[in-house]
């Protein structure tokens, strides 16, 4: 019985780690001895000024950061952002392990549902995805998962905001072409809260902006980033790689030269603005020395994450890696293999940010009823991630016991009680016995999802913006159009 | 909501305190049993066949769902003399001879009786006169048949040419089930149906049966 339990360990949910605590410094102080000794190319004259004044060694556009300004800034950026959604409930605090899945942003291409041909994508790609996402219950934010390619291109960027924003509820994290169009998209943003203090009250926009490895922050990048935090907007500010390309082949040089950028713009960001809410981690995918493709769904991309996940909980920073985006080009079986291992590791290793969910081809192509199929993974990641419970009445020796030897338990409370939290129920795949699967005309996962993504836009309805913000959103995009044709 | 939707609601959720104490309060009222029956608790049951057919509804909620219900009938059977019980029909069953498995043929038991069946069960190592003695004197409207070996499997045809020759084999459908058994083999020993798992048994009886 439980009030005479000493000395009883419990872990309630299994928590991977993938290297020690010595390891994780090791990274860290190789980091900032990247920082101190090679430096990072800086092409914002802010944040070059701000790095000099605060005792960075600065030649041209190159500083040189010591350590213990990053150490100094790290202390300051919070350990803890909390996100909210359109209607201001703080739905997706970013702190210590908690797992959040999105997909990610800017694919060029669309299967088309109907035609299942690949196509550009369009405006209408964002609107669909953004309420298929909105339905599904395990994304958790929002990104806008294709490119609006049919709009004007000063300010697709724009158009791609307003798609998102229109048909989701969701928190959203957007990419922007440069600081200007930041600024009109926190005021599109606004518009659909009630106004800027709102927005800053509860931020549910977290823009996407990142250096360009190897160690250069670029004007837009970091002047994106510093908009935001103007308007106390979160930033993720993570370079995207190819291991072997852009950073050395080796996982460890690759984290290392990532974590370098991160925290220099965890520098750059404090410097701005004390207490800016920053996310740091990465897409710490290796090329591949065949096709010269981006890595997505290898496990050398996981194996990096699982690392990188650990450095951010060192540091107690939130952040941003990325599963479920798979090399396969259709939703097949390794599409599944890829997204399922990517997806599992994840949610063991406690990453915040998981984003490019439901990714094809490298994350160039995007199939809507994948985003469905991975939905159900994640829901299996999540159940495997809530652990064993070992209670006595989970234990169930007074069951046990009840149906005695030669019983059975299908008739038994105990079994009706715990059988829906103790066996979990997949939504897509598929368990029927052969004369079942055949008597419901041998349908495939994806031919369920596909069904799924029809009957969603054909029915649902995400909570609506309020009254004027849509003709006020539509308003900022036309301004803003004017002012880049002149 | 009427006492019965009430009852029957109750049965959905598979609670069966609630069922006795509603089935007492009707009969404290002075409804009629076979009424409570008919229009209260079996519409329950059916209600939760209708949810399982859906995916809506689990085996273990069937289960429960069963059980409740049997607390009403309890309470309402002995008011009852002279009338005979409704059922969804009377099932005799067992694992042939030689054969000692019963796992899947218990599941089979339990989701038939859920359902409404009256079934009797004849255990393991059944040998062909005791089916046939057990179709005379239950007069069931189906006969089930379990085997998990390949070498047991030959008695279902034996206790089939059995019910032929003492011209029962028009009175009562025959149903087989086990391991190595298939579709194909049903046909083959003129079996009326082959059913893979417990909850395809039951809804076969259920069609045999319309």
């Amino acid at each position: 019985m439980e009030k005479f339990l000493s000395n009883y360990d419990e872990q309630v949910t299994p928590r991977l780690k993938w290297v020690t605590e010595t390891q994780l410094e090791q990274i860290h102080y190789a980091s900032l001895e990247v920082l101190e000794r090679t430096g990072i190319k800086v092409q914002h004259p802010q944040a070059l000024a701000l790095l000099k004044d605060a005792g960075c060694m600065v030649k041209d556009d190159l500083a040189r950061i010591p350590g213990w300004l990053v150490e100094e800034c790290l202390r300051l950026a919070p350990k803890r952002v909390a996100v909210a959604n359109r209607l201001g409930e703080r739905v997706m605090p970013l702190e210590k392990n908690r797992v959040y899945y999105g997909t990610g942003s800017d694919l060029p291409f669309t299967i088309d549902i109907e035609t299942k041909e690949r196509r550009t994508s369009s405006k209408r790609d964002v609107v669909e995805a953004a309420k298929v996402m909105d339905f599904l219950p395990n994304y958790d934010f929002i990104m806008s998962y294709a490119i609006a390619s049919d709009t004007n291109p000063a300010v697709s960027d724009l158009h791609q905001f307003e798609a998102m924003t229109a048909n989701t509820g969701k928190p959203v994290i957007f990419t922007a072409h440069n600081a200007e169009n930041t600024e009109a998209l926190i005021e599109m943003a606004a518009a659909c809260v009630g106004g800027e203090d709102n927005l800053r009250k509860n931020p549910y926009i977290i823009l996407y902006s990142e250096p360009i490895s190897p160690l250069v922050h670029t004007l837009d990048g970091v002047g994106k980033m510093f908009k935001c935090f103007e308007y106390d907007v979160p930033v993720v500010y993570t370079p995207g790689v190819l291991a072997g390309a852009t950073t050395p082949v080796t996982k460890a040089g690759c984290i290392t030269l990532m974590n370098a950028e991160a925290l220099a713009g965890v520098v750059m960001a404090q410097l701005f603005k004390k207490g800016s809410p920053i996310v740091i981690g990465g897409g710490a995918t290796p090329m591949d020395m065949r096709t010269t493709t981006t890595l997505y769904g290898a496990p050398e991309t996981s194996m990096n994450y699982a690392v990188m996940t650990q450095l951010a909980q060192f540091y107690g920073l939130p952040n941003f890696t990325e599963a479920g985006c798979v090399n396969a080009p259709v939703p097949d079986v390794q599409a599944g293999v890829e997204a399922a291992m990517s997806i599992l590791m994840t949610q063991l290793e406690g990453c915040n940010l998981v984003h490019d969910v439901g990714y094809l081809e490298g994350g160039k192509t995007g199939y809507l009823p994948f985003l469905v199929i991975c939905d159900d993974i994640i829901d299996m990641a999540r159940y495997t991630g809530r652990g064993t419970n070992t209670s006595p009445e989970h234990l169930a020796v007074d069951c046990i016991d009840q149906v005695g030897p030669g019983g059975n338990y299908m008739g038994h409370e105990h079994t009706f009680k715990h059988f829906r939290q103790e066996i979990w129920n997949p939504r897509y795949f598929i368990r029927y016995h052969w004369e079942q699967w055949e008597a419901k005309d041998k349908k495939l996962p994806i031919d369920l999802a596909l069904e799924k993504v029809k009957d969603i836009l054909e029915k649902h309805q995400p909570a609506a913006l309020p009254n004027g913000a849509a003709e006020e959103m539509q308003a900022i995009i036309k301004r803003r159009e004017t002012e880049c044709a002149g | 909501m009427s006492k019965y939707q009430e009852l029957a609601n109750a049965v959905i959720k598979g609670d069966t305190q609630q069922v006795k104490q509603i089935t007492q309060q009707m009969l404290d009222a002075g409804e009629q049993p076979l009424a409570i029956i008919n229009e209260g608790l079996i519409q329950g049951l059916n209600e939760v066949g209708i949810r399982f057919k859906e995916g809506e509804m689990f085996v273990p909620e069937m289960m429960m769902a069963a059980q409740a219900m049997k607390g009403g009938v309890e309470l309402v059977k002995p008011l009852m003399a002279g009338t005979d019980m409704p059922t969804a029909g009377t099932v005799v069953i067992g694992t042939v001879k030689g054969d000692l498995h019963d796992i899947g043929k218990n599941l089979v038991i339990m989701m038939m009786e859920s359902s409404g069946f009256n079934v009797v069960d004849l255990g393991v190592d059944v040998p062909v006169d005791k089916f046939i003695q057990a179709v005379k004197d239950h007069k069931p409207q189906v006969v089930g048949m379990s085997a998990l070996l390949t070498t047991t499997m030959p008695v279902m045809k034996e206790v089939i040419n059995a019910l032929d020759k003492e011209n029962l084999r028009s009175a009562v459908k025959v149903v087989i089930g086990g391991a190595p058994v298939s579709k194909e083999y049903a046909d083959e020993i003129g079996a009326d149906g082959y059913a893979g798992d417990a909850v395809v048994a039951t809804e076969m009886c259920k069609q045999l049966l319309n």
